[in-house]
């Protein structure tokens, strides 16, 4: 009894910051002011706040833009991690455990110490402000999570099947592709929808590499929104913070036991 | 396999080791960089913000570790077992998903002088009903924190309770059968049996929250005068705000080590206190 007694006042109190954003989101920004902001307004307004925020600062392309990012580095990481996992457990590339130590090592570093050199570099080769530019970062930082997985996963799958396959006269390539690739169908999905919520979230790159509508990220949006020099409407910057956290949320709650086993594998 | 190891060579390992020898240069990205030896690390010694940067860094080292590691451990534990025990955890769950630009909306508008934080301390009768949290140090490191807190619990608890699903039983139940329950069943049979779990929880809360830049960088942008600044953010603000950026990877690269250090040690503390036990 008392177990629940704590967690349902621990469970309330967490949500009275949602209670606060939703509320808030959805009222009139002339109507918002900063006595009023604990009681709902039946004026309900977030379609508009959200159109006030897409007008204001561009929403519309920076989400075609992320959307674009989130779907494609994913799948491209997703690819790449298949085939040299496949090259190093299948093929058994000659000294393919320090290949992949070299792969898995990329992910050591903090993005600090990526963020000037990408910059200055991006900025020579005209990739600064770019979507290929980005697609291409982000698919780099992908990489290494997707590695790791599929090595584990192709390590699990019996020898006998490549062998099999060789006999009956299979390319290396056909097998990847017919056998190996639908076989690890869930694993590549669990990795995609892992990697495609930490694309949709950067802030970083995003902040560092692009400037213009059409190639910013969403959340580097949303806090140029959010600045204080923005003089934005509050309601109008909650909304918007609602409207593009929409996606995220969805796809967590919908696979959550997905993300803890893939944050207690992933990162170390 | 080539691919994989091009793209990563090219776009992690290549600017990983441009940065650590721009790190003893000094670049402003128009003249050519020059060689200035450890110049750039005796300024940062000299400089006050960086002094306040390592504080704030360590404040959310430990606070944003300690805290929501625990708090995440009592709610896994509390719901572990008992009927509708995940109808309990989604208010800690639904946080997490928001991106750290997300949480620092939210929490920027809670958290604005007169807002509803200072609202709800004036209801309760506590202090600071009337402090400005974001304009004041330390405390605008330290309600970022609970804000971080809020977001992290969740998934702490969520990694609890996969760990709590797949700990033996037999030594639970057997201590049920001995009469042990509640605080005594926890401390002497189930916190031992999740000991390798939490170790990793707190090391990856470690390096992440070391790292931290996202909802300092929305929520104040290391303000007021670079007050609440962590590591991440001054390097940023080296590097792309005064373009200095020799000075700026010099940051990156205290941060690496930093990160690199806390998690070394800790990782072999823990190992090696596990191997006296065993």
């Amino acid at each position: 009894m008392i177990r629940r007694l704590v967690l349902i006042v621990l469970g309330v109190l967490w949500l009275i910051p949602i209670y606060l954003l939703l509320v808030n989101a959805f009222r009139p920004p002339a109507n918002y002011d900063g006595e009023q902001i604990w009681t709902p307004d039946p004026e309900l307004a977030f379609v508009d706040n959200v159109r006030a925020a897409w007008d204001a600062v561009g929403l519309g392309p920076s989400i075609a833009a992320t959307f674009l990012y989130s779907a494609v580095s994913p799948a491209l990481a997703v690819l790449l991690g298949a085939l040299a996992g496949y090259a190093i457990v299948v093929l058994r590339l000659r000294g393919g455990f320090w290949w992949f130590m070299f792969i898995f090592g990329g992910t050591v570093f903090p993005l600090q110490m990526l963020l000037i050199p990408l910059f200055v570099s991006y900025s020579e080769v005209m990739l600064y402000d770019t979507r290929t530019g980005l697609i291409l970062i982000y698919t780099a930082i992908l990489v290494p999570f997707a590695a790791f997985v599929m090595r584990n996963f192709f390590t699990g799958i019996a020898r006998s099947v490549f062998e099999a396959a060789r006999v009956d006269g299979a390319s290396v390539l056909r097998i990847f592709l017919r056998l190996y690739l639908p076989m690890s169908l869930p694993a590549l999905g669990a990795i995609y929808i892992l990697e495609f919520t930490l694309i949709w979230n950067d802030l970083l790159l995003g902040l560092t590499l692009s400037q213009s509508d059409p190639v910013r990220p969403i959340m580097t949006t949303v806090s140029a929104l959010n600045s204080a020099y923005a003089g934005t409407a509050i309601p109008v910057v909650l909304a918007a913070g609602v409207f593009v956290s929409l996606p995220t949320v969805v796809l967590f709650l919908a696979t959550q036991r997905l993300f803890a086993r893939g944050l207690s594998l992933g990162q170390f | 396999m080539a691919p994989a190891v091009l793209l990563v060579a090219a776009l992690l390992y290549a600017p990983f080791l441009w940065t650590l020898y721009l790190g003893f240069h000094e670049y402003d990205g128009l003249r050519p960089a020059e060689f200035v030896g450890l110049d750039n690390f005796i300024r940062l010694l000299d400089d006050p913000a960086l002094l306040t940067s390592i504080r704030n860094t360590l404040m959310w080292a430990v606070g944003g570790t300690v805290v929501p590691v625990a708090l995440g451990l009592l709610i896994a534990v509390l719901s572990y077992g008992i009927r509708g025990g995940t109808w309990y955890r989604l208010p800690f769950l639904l946080p997490y998903a928001l991106s750290g630009a997300g949480l620092a909306v939210i929490w920027g508008f809670i958290l604005q002088s007169g807002g509803a934080f200072n609202d709800v301390l004036e209801w309760l009768g506590l202090p600071g009903a009337d402090t400005r949290f974001l304009l004041e140090s330390p405390q605008n490191t330290l309600v970022m924190i609970m804000a971080f807190t809020w977001q992290q619990v969740g998934v702490n608890a969520l990694l609890f309770m996969v760990g709590l699903q797949s700990i033996p039983q037999e030594p639970i139940e057997a201590a049920r059968l001995d009469g042990a329950s509640g605080w005594r069943l926890f401390r002497h049979i189930t916190w031992p049996l999740l000991a390798p779990l939490t170790t990793v929880v707190v090391g990856l809360s470690l390096v992440a929250t070391l790292k931290t830049f996202d909802i300092v960088w929305v929520t104040t942008q290391g303000g007021p005068g670079r007050s609440s600044e962590v590591l991440a953010v001054t390097m940023y603000r080296n590097a792309f705000v005064s373009h200095e950026y020799g000075y700026g990877s010099a940051v990156a690269l205290v941060l690496t080590v930093v990160a690199g250090a806390v998690s070394f040690g800790y990782l072999r503390r823990q190992l090696s206190a596990r191997r006296g036990l065993a």
